[in-house]
């Protein structure tokens, strides 16, 4: 009978205990579909690296023969390892394509995975390719697939389309922003169908038993993996070799801080739901015991036990709590979770990837229902411990002291209106409070929503309006001399740049990034932290911000790079901080690098010629881009953003609404007799709605003044979990700054519109009659 | 015979600030199984207060109640509970029904009550026998056979009394306590009320204690106690009890 005493008690005051369900659902809707997609990821990607093996240790920068691979093997915390050749060659179809080439003897370490065709042996002939490339080129297993190394032409018939694990994420090339498979891959071969006669190893990769391939790495493994690397360097007797373990791997490292990034999202909005949902259940429960007095003096005379009733008014929060808690759980998993894994799915390249339940969900099904319960408890003590006959007994009026406030001085010259509004919220603190909470966090999804899109935004302007203000970019062929690409450059008024791999060391913390050498010219441009243009010093070394933050130096600090390939390392001073949303690492001036005696070998040239035509058969030229097709590798970015501004913002919305309207629901039955009385008086109906608008206006400035500087903090946690090779500024503009205050009062002005619209149904006889 | 309930220097006391006010003191009493007794007094008298600490709402500052020999006054709240599950019940001026269930579920409410109660105590072995009566059927003998399924807005003052009754006996409690049953009901109804509570104390054997200001009940109870200022002022024996329908008021 109780249960039924309850469910009449939830159809009675619906209002007020859907909106705790819909908090509790919407804490669980969120929660369960970001855990469950990063889950997902988490265990596919730790199964993906376990199955095929991937490598721990790459050793590089040196001509490996099998005495030294036998003399790694025997280290003791070496597991397996394997040489292999790796290089970029180009495929011949319609035009040419960019391909890694991977020319391995087994298949052991980093191993591929067939998606289709038949499983390469030791020895076997033929060619194994990207399973993307293969489905944007419409290639398909036995075909034969031409091939360019070096300028020598070479077929292979393709016996099969296959992932690799280290391709899980992989760009054309290093300052390229955003993947577009297809356009480029990679394929696999044996060493014995290498087409030229200068085979040597030039990668040995290791897998070790000091780390496993899940999780990331954490300290421990990288100190192991450390000393292991030391170890191997010690037995390699080498001063050429460089070693790196699989965290400088961009793919591996890329798909880390993503699936981080999302892992760091999971509790930044489910608390904020919890909160309000409890604060919900304070209010609704303290109302409703308070009301129900006398019906829980008689429960209690009757002889029902003070559990018995505790369980029963705890009961209330816990099934809503327990169903929107389930519910959420189920729709999260199969919304949220599946919408943002499939996103994903497009930019990580993974055999298998499926959202993971995981135990994290049922735990936070579990304390949101702990939680609302012993709340509840909380919220009908007062009225529980009392004796019976006390509780029968009408309650004591509650103490109506005149607050300070109304004691001062200042009180009599206010008016009315404010007069009552400020009684009004004193008396009711913990429902301001939530109000202005509900507020809060309606403005702060609306602003970092808007946030969002503004960023991205800026983005694209930044980096091809002005860091790089060309309008093409002519990418030379490997092995071009100098001379020839100078000659291009002078022909079609261009800047050359040199960008290559490089490793940076300072205070112990070693990173790797690259180096840009521009030449003279003026289209590529430099920006200080704040982002004001600078122009570099023409002689110093400058450091890129993000990687100065990774190595934690500052400008003046000393610190030590090395090109990869080159053992040499040199040590310099920052001389100046620029920012580069996609490359980190350092730029100095073609004088400069040439006084390292290192020659000058640009890759690209900037111009804004249009050279397409021209260039598109030319043999020196790897491809020339230009801004529109640069632009489009930003909409798939920008795809995901809108997907999660429109997320953002309906939660918004059933947040404001939801709080707003359960609120105001609250107050105005609270309210019910003082309004019939003023009523009564003479106060005409629009007269005391717009007493009722003024207080809403209070809480919905005081909840937006705190909500943008949350939508900032939001903003800021989003972007600065970006992977380590690129650095996002968070932007957000005047537009979304109005955008965030207008909606929230368009929103808390509609709804409470709605509501009081209820005054003129208020009954002046019916409310001044008398409690029962 | 021995009583079946009694107070022995039963006192109350509030404190108001620093004074203790006293709506209860020096109450010595003894009732019997199976009477039906008239509590008098005017408003203020401490009638309430005495019904509440026979029926274990309220615990006496001091002296010892004692019903069925078990000495009540220094029982806990837990203790409390079981002695008025098994023991107690009650039936209130204003009906307190729960406003959200039926006249039905009301009554079946005391199902539930039953069914939570703590197990072994002294009560449950006193009362061995004393089964919970059906619903159903004890509504149907307060006369509110067609009114099972109203919810108590949709019933007079005196359906809902006599609903309230029925929750009381539906417990088939040993001690049936009535506060100002019909205070709030017109002559006619409270008259069928109180015809109802009389025919339960000398049909079912249930002692029926009944408090009301009104002197001209006191012709159809057993035994008349009159309390004023806090303390019993006589206690009447009525050898010829009258029938609801003689008294008027
Ligand atoms: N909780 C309390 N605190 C203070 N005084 C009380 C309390 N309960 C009852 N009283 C006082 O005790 C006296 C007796 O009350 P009560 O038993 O309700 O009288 P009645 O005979 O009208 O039923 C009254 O004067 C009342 O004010
Ligand atoms: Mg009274």
């Amino acid at each position: 009978m109780l249960l039924r005493k309850m469910w009449r008690d939830l159809l009675k005051n619906k209002v007020q205990f859907f909106s705790i369900f819909i908090m509790s659902f919407l804490g669980i809707f969120v929660f369960s579909g970001l855990d469950s997609e990063v889950s997902g990821m988490d265990h596919y990607e730790g199964v993906y690296y376990e199955n095929t093996n991937l490598y721990d240790i790459c050793a590089q920068g040196m001509a490996f023969k099998n005495r030294h691979l036998s003399k790694v093997k025997y280290l003791k915390d070496v597991k397996e390892a394997e040489l292999r050749f790796k290089t970029a060659g180009k495929a011949e179809l319609s035009k040419e394509y960019d391909l890694q080439m991977l020319f391995i003897d087994d298949n052991k370490i980093s191993r591929m995975i067939l998606a289709e065709g038949i499983p390469y042996t030791p020895g076997a002939s033929g060619v194994w390719v990207d399973i993307n490339f293969m489905k944007k080129q419409g290639l398909s297993v036995g075909d034969m697939l031409n091939m360019k190394l070096n300028g020598i032409s070479f077929g292979q018939e393709i016996k099969g389309a296959v992932y690799h694990p280290e391709f899980v994420y992989y760009v054309k090339d290093v300052s390229a922003f955003m993947p577009d498979y297809g356009e480029y891959g990679f394929v696999v071969m044996d060493t014995g169908s290498y087409p030229l006669d200068d085979f040597y190893y030039n990668q040995m990769v290791i897998r070790s038993s000091v780390a496993d391939n899940t999780g990331g790495l954490d300290k421990d493994e990288k100190n192991r993996l450390s000393r292991l690397m030391n170890e191997v360097k010690y037995v390699l007797d080498s001063d050429e070799v460089i070693l790196t373990d699989k965290d400088a791997d961009l793919s591996y490292q890329t798909f880390r801080a993503e699936i981080e990034q999302h892992a760091s999202m999971v509790y930044i909005f489910p608390p904020i739901f919890l909160a309000i949902a409890l604060l919900g259940i304070i209010t609704t429960m303290t109302r409703m015991t308070a009301k129900q007095r006398v019906q829980i003096g008689t429960l209690k005379a009757l002889g029902f036990s003070k559990r018995t009733i505790t369980v029963h008014y705890a009961s209330y929060a816990f099934f809503l709590s327990l169903f929107g808690g389930v519910l959420g759980a189920v729709l999260g998993y199969f919304t949220i979770a599946k919408y943002i894994l499939g996103m994903m799915n497009t930019s990580y390249i993974l055999p298998k990837v499926n959202t993971v339940f995981s135990f994290k969900s049922y735990a936070a099904v579990l304390i949101s229902v702990i939680i609302s319960s012993l709340v509840s408890i909380m919220a009908c003590r007062k009225e529980l411990s009392p004796a019976p006959a006390d509780t029968l007994r009408p309650a004591s009026p509650k103490n109506l002291k005149h607050s300070l406030i109304e004691r001062s001085f200042l009180w009599k010259h206010i008016g009315f209106t404010i007069q009552w509004n400020l009684r009004d919220i004193l008396r009711n603190k913990i429902r301001t409070i939530m109000g202005i909470i509900g507020v809060l966090g309606c403005s702060m999804l609306i602003f970092a929503a808007c946030a969002c899109l503004d960023t991205v935004e800026f983005i694209t302007t930044w980096m091809y309006g002005e860091l790089n203000t060309s309008r093409y970019s002519i990418i030379m062929n490997e092995g071009v001399s100098y001379g020839d690409t100078a000659e291009y450059a002078k022909k079609y008024k261009g800047q050359m740049v040199s960008t290559l791999g490089c490793e940076f060391e300072a205070g112990g913390i070693k990173k790797s990034g690259n180096i840009t050498i521009p030449d003279r010219g003026n289209y590529l441009h430099y920006q200080d932290r704040q982002l004001k243009h600078i122009d570099l010093h023409e002689d110093g070394v400058a450091m890129s911000y993000r990687m100065s933050v990774l190595l934690g130096i500052k400008e003046g600090d000393m610190f030590s790079w090395h090109i990869i390939g080159d053992d040499k390392w040199h040590t310099d001073r920052v001389s100046d901080i620029y920012r580069n949303p996609s490359v980190q690492g350092i730029t100095m001036s073609r004088k400069r690098y040439e006084s390292y005696e290192y020659s000058f070998c640009p890759q690209t040239i900037y111009t804004n010629m249009d050279p397409v035509k021209e260039l598109k058969d030319d043999d020196n030229i790897a491809g020339v881009q230009g801004l529109s097709e640069m632009m489009k590798a930003m909409d798939a970015m920008k795809e995901m953003m809108y997907a999660m501004v429109y997320i953002m913002i309906t939660a918004a919305a059933i947040l404001g609404i939801v709080v707003l309207y359960n609120l105001g629901v609250l107050s105005l039955v609270e309210k019910n007799r003082e309004m019939a009385t003023l009523k009564v008086l003479g106060f005409k109906s629009a007269r005391i709605r717009s007493i009722l608008q003024i207080q809403n206006v209070w809480v919905t400035l005081l909840g937006i003044s705190c909500g943008i500087p949350f939508g900032i903090v939001v903003i800021n946690i989003l972007f600065g979990t970006m992977p380590e090779s690129m650095d996002y500024v968070a932007k957000y503009s005047e537009k979304s700054f109005i955008i965030c205050i207008l909606g929230t009062f368009v929103l808390s002005y509609l709804v409470n519109r709605v509501l009081s619209g209820k005054v003129k149904t208020i009954d002046m006889v019916d409310a001044l009659k008398g409690q029962e | 015979m021995k009583p079946f309930i009694e107070f022995r220097n039963v006192e109350k006391k509030y404190m108001i600030g620093d004074n203790a006010f006293y709506a209860l003191k020096d109450v010595n009493l003894s009732i019997y199984e199976g009477e039906m007794v008239v509590i008098l007094g005017p408003s203020g008298a401490g009638k309430s207060t005495l019904l509440n600490l026979l029926g274990g709402m309220d615990s006496p500052t001091g002296g010892n109640i004692f019903i069925n020999d078990h000495d009540i006054s220094k029982f806990k709240d837990d203790e409390l509970t079981v002695y008025r599950a098994w023991n107690v019940g009650v039936v209130f001026q204003f009906y307190n029904l729960v406003p959200t269930l039926t006249a039905y579920e009301n009554v079946a409410l005391m199902k539930d009550v039953r069914k939570n109660v703590k197990r072994g105590s002294v009560w449950e072995k006193d009362n061995a026998g004393l089964e919970l009566l059906d619903p159903k059927e004890t509504l149907a003998s307060v006369g509110l056979a067609d009114h099972m399924d109203q919810f108590p807005s949709q019933m007079s003052g005196g359906e809902q009394q006599r609903t309230s009754i029925a929750r009381a006996l539906a417990k088939n409690p040993r001690l049936l306590l009535c506060d100002e049953p019909t205070g709030a009901l017109d002559t006619d109804t409270g008259k069928e009320v109180l015809k109802l509570l009389q025919r339960v104390s000398s049909k079912q054997k249930h002692t029926v204690v009944m408090v009301t200001h009104n002197s001209s009940f006191a012709d159809i109870a057993d035994r008349v106690i009159r309390v004023k200022n806090g303390t019993v002022n006589s206690i009447i024996t009525n050898d010829e009890p009258k029938s609801a329908d003689e008294v008027s008021w």
